[in-house]
């Protein structure tokens, strides 16, 4: 792919980290209001599902803020295939009882052995609320199922300031198998080696 | 989402951007909140930019005792020696100072240069021709 232009810094690329994290879920009031009815409906425990580089964690973490701004006490376990085991921190916090008040988020639980997550519904019994990530259904009731589309990426693209074309975003999806996360890092390369000359015709270079 | 009723502003003087190793760096912190704040905390750090994991490294702190809930004060840090602020394309380093007041959650900062002409050192001007990886 080959634009023309003067390469971009890395700070003032518009898909630099520091700018994606900003981007948070998309979500409207009135899907939010359906959520939490959803989070109360199963009792306070759900599962959000959905692949790599779908806005699972992104999702969690606005679910979060909502919780504690209701006054509940959101206490994180954030697991990846570097880290599959629960700090032991946690059960030594955990020992003297979750209650009605906490609400235990699990990011990545699909890491966990079975022992493992058995250990941690036992532990998350009497929590008021309790939400994980995962990439398949099962271990909880399935509160939303993320999934990506050329359309998300364009949305999550405009958020951050740039227009893709269908095309150019077509195609970048495509190649990172619907993977957001893997996409905004292309485009990323894509920007800093072009600076901010950009035209739709980049889709027929790639 | 921000409180609105809530306001915390830094200026540093002039609205000067660019600063060298050394030099004193004069901090103004405005305040404008719903109640006494406590102390604020202001803090000068360095962070990083651009692909990767962000980095970022606190390197002083001052203490502005705010006895009421509306107001302004000033501190100062000496700038250390290093790193100096660089772009490339895969990562910036950026200087800047932040007022946080903790009772509040609230925050509020402002970024400079930090570099011997203070100008930012861009990697690629620095590149011997015929490329050359950069980080």
């Amino acid at each position: 792919m080959s634009l023309r232009g003067p390469a971009c810094r890395a700070r003032d690329n518009p898909f630099a980290v520091h700018r994606v994290l900003r981007v948070r879920y998309a979500f409207d009031a009135a899907a939010w209001e359906r959520l939490l009815a959803r989070l109360a409906d199963r009792g306070g425990r759900g599962a959000i599902v959905g692949p790599h580089g779908s806005g699972k964690t992104t999702l969690l973490e606005d679910l979060a803020g909502r919780l504690q701004a209701r006054g509940q006490t959101v206490r994180w376990i954030r697991l990846n295939r570097e880290e599959r085991a629960i700090p032991p921190a946690f059960w030594r916090a955990a020992r003297p009882g979750l209650g009605s008040a906490d609400a235990l988020f699990i990011d990545g639980a699909e890491q966990l052995t079975w022992l493992g997550w058995l250990r941690l519904r036992f532990v998350a019994r009497r929590a008021g609320v309790c939400v994980i990530t995962t990439h398949r259904p099962g271990r909880l009731p399935t509160l939303w199922t993320c999934t990506t589309s050329p359309a998300v990426l364009c949305g999550v693209a405009e958020r951050l300031g740039v227009s893709l074309g269908p095309d150019l975003a077509t195609t970048v999806f495509q190649r990172h198998g619907g993977n957001i996360r893997e996409a905004l890092r292309e485009l990323y390369d894509c920007w800093s080696r072009a600076g901010t000359a950009r035209t739709t015709s980049a889709a027929a270079e790639a | 989402m921000p409180d609105p009723a809530h306001q915390l502003a830094v200026f540093l003087p002039g609205n000067r951007t660019d600063f060298r190793p050394g030099e004193r760096l004069q901090v103004t912190v405005l305040w404008a909140l719903e109640r006494t704040p406590g102390p604020i905390e202001v803090r000068l750090f360095w962070m990083t930019r651009g692909k990767g994991t962000e980095d970022l490294q606190v390197v002083s702190t001052e203490s502005i005792h705010a006895g009421a809930a509306a107001g302004e004060a000033a501190c100062a840090f000496v700038l250390p020696a290093a790193p100096w602020s660089f772009s490339g394309r895969l990562i910036s380093l950026v200087w800047a100072v932040e007022a946080v007041v903790p009772a509040l959650d609230l925050a509020a900062s402002c970024e400079f240069v930090m570099a011997p002409d203070g100008i930012e050192i861009h990697l690629e001007s620095l590149a011997p021709r015929g490329g050359g990886a950069q980080p």
